[in-house]
């Protein structure tokens, strides 16, 4: 039976079912043509009528973009109200009129004013086609009091985004712009047309969907021209929801205004839970340049500044910690047990590793030297010897314990990795394995190491809190614009450091007298009532180290970066916090009177001044 | 000797070559990117882009067709097994690392270009199912196991394909699939039971869809149901795309006059529904020429797997001619409110460059029938 069909298949079994298929395709085409005969003959003049006499148009009604704002509420970057005259270059009808009238309030003269008509006509008939973007309130005042016959203009209202604290926060904060291409590409099929305004930066552009809204749509009728008769329906826009920074406004704008140097960054935080309380960048820019379209001036002078004011140092600027990094060289050395708290070295000012000469910041040298005061007087000799028997791939061990050669996890994308070197990196960089003078380089937070100020914010903040690697966190909570609690972050302990109590004690004990003693290297931040615990660091940028100039001397690029880390953990309101001035000469010098007002400030005390030599 | 030899077989398949096809769909992908342009005015600068890339993709399209054409399709028999294993793994792939656009997740980025395998699957079944119904002795499938084997060749992918969620794409898969086990015929002991399953499982699948369709998917079978029940949100595309063709008339509004286009009040204009925007402006005239060419295009197709040398190569035109087919015909009646949204481009002239590029391999692959269909030629 199963055979029976094969068995008295004809030769063209094939040839006659494909004359049935032609068939079948003939008959769905031409029953598509019917439809198409009905839709377009038969009823199309009564589509006609609707599409040329009373339309109706759906109307995208942009949602208010949600706002940034600090822990208090203030705000950080808001909407206002943005004028623009534009032309519908297929309604206009009256053209020597139209520039008559308007090139006068709008500041163009009727060359300027006829040329952009003249541009309007090769874009879209019947879209609006602004001729001025960003009128002040004087000229729109003007514009409304002149209703005039003529057809096709219009002063259109978009909101701005605007930034009430200009270049304060600005790395954080971010900044919005219309749309690229590119972007369009990726988000036009969520809802993203052409003009839309998007989140470019930092938070801006983190939190977009959060921020961005619902769009509302109303129905409105129009006629042939494209202009409006009446309202028919609207479903109104959802606004977008508000993003809270841990960060506090005024504190904040205190700590940028006490950071004068050219360039750095400054970070302080709670140890914690990891909450930024003011994350600094020098230079910045104003982000309100970037929500109007920025000009072409304002791009160049910004893009060629050689100080690269678009950069957010604090988790891209790339840093040796300097003595920094003798916080971790010490806690490996006490880990692995290489050093003892009553081990002792000597130093003669210099040490001579593999036929180079090392030298120590004090030339003098500090004599007869144990971890503590090591730490304290910063003594570069004692380190050399950590790294000589330590190595590069076990320092590296413990430094990515603490965080340090991957990003910290903060919310902002762009932020870099760092560098720690192991032999195998530089095995598969210079093909050579790294040697005995590199290893002491390492060891105090020079040579190949890289740091950013947020690393070494999470580092100092891990001997305030018992050993905790924190996740850094920028956005406290998000609300909906009914005020109802969407998100909010919980600390994050990404990795707990084990340490023996001892060990830890020493070093804590240590960087309090970094600070307490009067030949420690901190002691510029000293402030009486307070127990500051802290590290200087004072990191080269070329590798020779002539003592003989003064800091002036030096060309401003070959100038030491001045670096401070600091904490304050027994006080109910913790604080870590982390200075970086690039170029700016001697950490204990530079950085520490910089730390010292923004802790004095932080726990509300008169800044008591530098200490008498 | 042997260069006299091979060029008489250039020369012989280079007179075989089937000229009129790739020239079809040259003609109608032309005419797409002319619409295309038209339909993308109204976005500014940013349409522009739109038009560059659809040139771009249609120059590949012309060395792909170039490529396959002078292949031999039995090559496609040997690899057969591969290539749908293949196009499975890049399915899976794509819900695993795919990129997520508008809540779907279709794409795989190459980096210089994104790719949407959904697209190629349906080439990929055609090969597949092709050596499967050719390997077997000619005539109606009469066993459940042979018929449920070739269904699942076709039904694996569609679910993948589903699961994207590409609606659209996996309808023309089982379309494709189910055209060309008919075309092999089923026998009428099948067709009874087939029936008999097909009444019983209407009540499953009223409350099947409540369950496994995608809000969206839920409201475009409303709306098509009842297009006014939601004027403003699903059922805004039909209404606005009838009101476009309907406004076109006889002889259309012309090239870049279309008001409903130029307007904006057409959505996804120069994707799924450029056929709107081409009955807007060439009227009946320009519409229906272009539904002729694609009748022509498909009666060249059929030609052509009548006269295949072999049943691989007959089946093989005959799933390349349905993918088209009905494409076209479910596309159409979409933008003509015949049958709901799904989300089918048309082919050749709907934006888009994995539609494009799978289209001409269609093409390619029909040419290689034709040239390739007296038996001396090796």
């Amino acid at each position: 039976m199963v055979q029976f069909y094969s068995d008295s298949v004809p030769e063209d079994y094939y040839k006659s079912r494909v004359i049935v298929s032609s068939a079948i395709a003939c008959l769905f085409i031409f029953f598509l043509l019917i439809r198409l005969w009905n839709l377009q003959l038969i009823k199309g003049e009564s589509y006609d009528d609707l599409a040329i006499e009373n339309r109706i148009r759906l109307l995208r009604l942009p949602p208010p973009r949600g706002m940034i704002l600090d822990r208090n509420g203030c705000p950080l970057a808001e909407n206002v109200p943005s004028f623009s005259l534009s032309v519908i270059p297929g309604a206009l009808n009256d053209l020597p009129m139209l520039v008559k009238y308007y090139s006068d309030p709008l500041g163009y003269p009727p060359e300027k004013m006829r040329s952009m008509i003249d541009k309007s006509f090769s874009s879209p008939k019947f879209m609006p086609f602004s001729i001025k973007k960003n009128l002040s309130m004087e000229e729109v005042s003007i514009l409304k009091s002149r209703s005039l016959p003529v057809k096709g203009v219009s002063l259109n209202t978009r909101p701005l985004r605007r930034y009430p604290f200009g270049k304060m926060l600005c790395h954080v904060i971010g900044s919005t712009g219309e749309i690229s291409s590119s972007e369009l590409e990726k988000l036009g099929r969520v809802g993203y047309r052409p003009g839309d305004l998007v989140g470019k930066t930092g938070i801006e552009k983190e939190y977009e969907t959060y921020l961005r809204g619902e769009e509302g749509w109303e129905q409105i009728e129009i006629d042939a021209k494209g202009r409006r008769l009446a309202s028919l329906t609207r479903r109104p826009s959802k606004p977008g929801s508000n993003i809270i920074l841990a960060v506090d406004a005024s504190f904040q704008k205190f700590v940028e205004d006490v950071f004068t140097e050219r360039a750095g960054s400054v970070v302080v935080m709670e140890p914690d839970t990891g909450k930024i309380l003011a994350m600094v960048s020098k230079p910045g820019f104003d982000s309100n340049i970037f929500s109007a379209s920025i000009s072409e001036k304002d791009w160049k002078s910004i893009n060629s500044d050689p100080l690269r004011p678009l950069e957010n140092r604090s988790i891209r600027g790339l840093y040796p910690p300097g003595s920094i990094f003798k916080l971790v060289t010490s806690f490996a050395a006490l880990s692995e047990g290489l050093v003892k708290p009553e081990t002792t070295f000597i130093c003669p000012g210099e040490l001579e590793v593999g036929g180079q000469v090392y030298r120590c910041w004090n030339q003098q040298g500090h004599g007869k030297v144990d971890l503590h005061r090591a730490l304290v007087e910063s003594c570069d000799v004692f380190f050399y010897e950590l790294g000589l028997s330590l190595g590069a791939d076990t320092m590296a061990h413990y430094a990515s314990l603490f965080g340090l050669g991957k990003p910290t996890g903060l919310e902002l994308s762009q932020e870099l990795p760092g560098l720690i070197p192991t032999n195998f990196w530089k095995e598969r960089n210079y093909g050579t394995f790294i040697k005995d003078g590199e290893n002491v380089t390492i060891a105090i937070g020079q040579g190949y190491t890289l740091t950013t100020p947020i690393q070494l914010a999470i580092m100092t903040a891990a001997f305030a809190n018992g050993g905790n690697i924190m996740r850094p966190f920028l956005v406290e909570q998000i609300r909906s614009p009914d005020g109802s609690v969407i998100f909010e972050q919980n600390p994050v302990v990404r990795l707990n450091i084990r340490h023996d109590s001892r060990d830890w004690d020493l070093i804590r004990k240590s960087m309090r007298d970094v600070v307490e003693n009067r030949s420690g290297t901190g002691k510029r931040c000293r402030v009486p009532g307070l127990n500051i615990r802290a590290k200087t660091g004072t990191s080269q940028v070329v590798s020779t180290r002539e003592k003989a100039k003064s800091p002036t001397d030096v060309p401003y690029h070959e100038r030491t970066h001045a670096m401070f880390a600091a904490f304050v953990d027994d006080q109910p309101r913790k604080i870590v916090v982390v200075v970086v001035i690039e170029h700016g000469g001697g950490g204990g010098k530079i950085a520490a009177p910089l730390a010292r007002k923004i802790i004095c400030r932080y726990y509300g005390l008169p800044d008591p001044g530098e200490p008498k030599e | 000797m042997g260069t006299s030899y091979l060029g008489s077989v250039f020369k012989s398949s280079l007179s075989q070559f089937e000229w009129f096809l790739p020239l079809n769909a040259i003609v109608l992908s032309l005419a797409g990117i002319a619409l295309i342009y038209s339909a993308t005015i109204p976005m500014g600068p940013t349409g522009k882009s739109f038009v560059i890339k659809q040139t771009a993709w249609l120059s590949m399209g012309l060395v792909l067709l170039a490529l396959f054409a002078f292949l031999d399709y039995r090559m496609l028999e040997r690899w057969g097994t591969w290539i749908f294993v293949i196009l499975l793994l890049a399915l899976i792939s794509v819900s695993v690392f795919g990129r997520v656009t508008a809540g779907s997740r279709r794409w795989i980025d190459l980096g210089l270009m994104r790719f949407q395998p959904s697209e190629f699957a349906k080439l990929a079944v055609v090969i597949v199912l092709a050596r499967s119904l050719s390997e077997r002795k000619r005539g109606a499938i009469d066993g459940w196991m042979e018929l449920l084997r070739n269904v699942a060749y076709a039904l694996i992918p569609a679910f993948l394909v589903a699961t994207q969620p590409d609606l659209g794409t996996a309808v023309v898969l089982i379309l494709v699939a189910f055209s060309m086990i008919l075309f092999v015929g089923l026998s009428k002991k099948l067709w009874k039971v087939i029936f008999g399953l097909a009444l019983a499982s209407i009540p499953i699948l009223y409350f099947g869809a409540q369950y496994f369709l995608l809000d969206y998917q839920k409201k475009r079978l409303l709306t098509f149901l009842n297009p006014d029940h939601d004027p403003l949100g699903a059922g805004y595309q039909i209404i606005q795309s009838q009101i476009a063709i309907g406004s076109g008339g006889m002889f259309g509004k012309g090239f870049l006059k279309g008001t409903q286009n130029q307007l904006m009040f057409l959505p996804v204009k120069h994707t799924d529904f450029i056929f709107a925007v081409l009955s807007e402006e060439w009227g009946f005239l320009g519409s229906s020429l272009v539904l002729i060419l694609f009748l022509i295009f498909m009666l060249r197709g059929l030609g052509i797997a009548s006269r295949s040398r072999d049943d691989f190569g007959t089946l093989l035109s005959i799933g390349c001619v349905s993918i088209i087919f009905w494409h076209v015909t479910v596309n159409v009646s979409m933008v003509m409110g015949v049958l709901p949204v799904v989300g089918v481009p048309l082919s050749f002239l709907s934006y888009g460059g994995s539609s494009l590029l799978s289209s001409f391999m269609c093409t390619a692959v029909l040419a290689s029938v034709s040239s390739r269909r007296f038996s001396y030629l090796t």
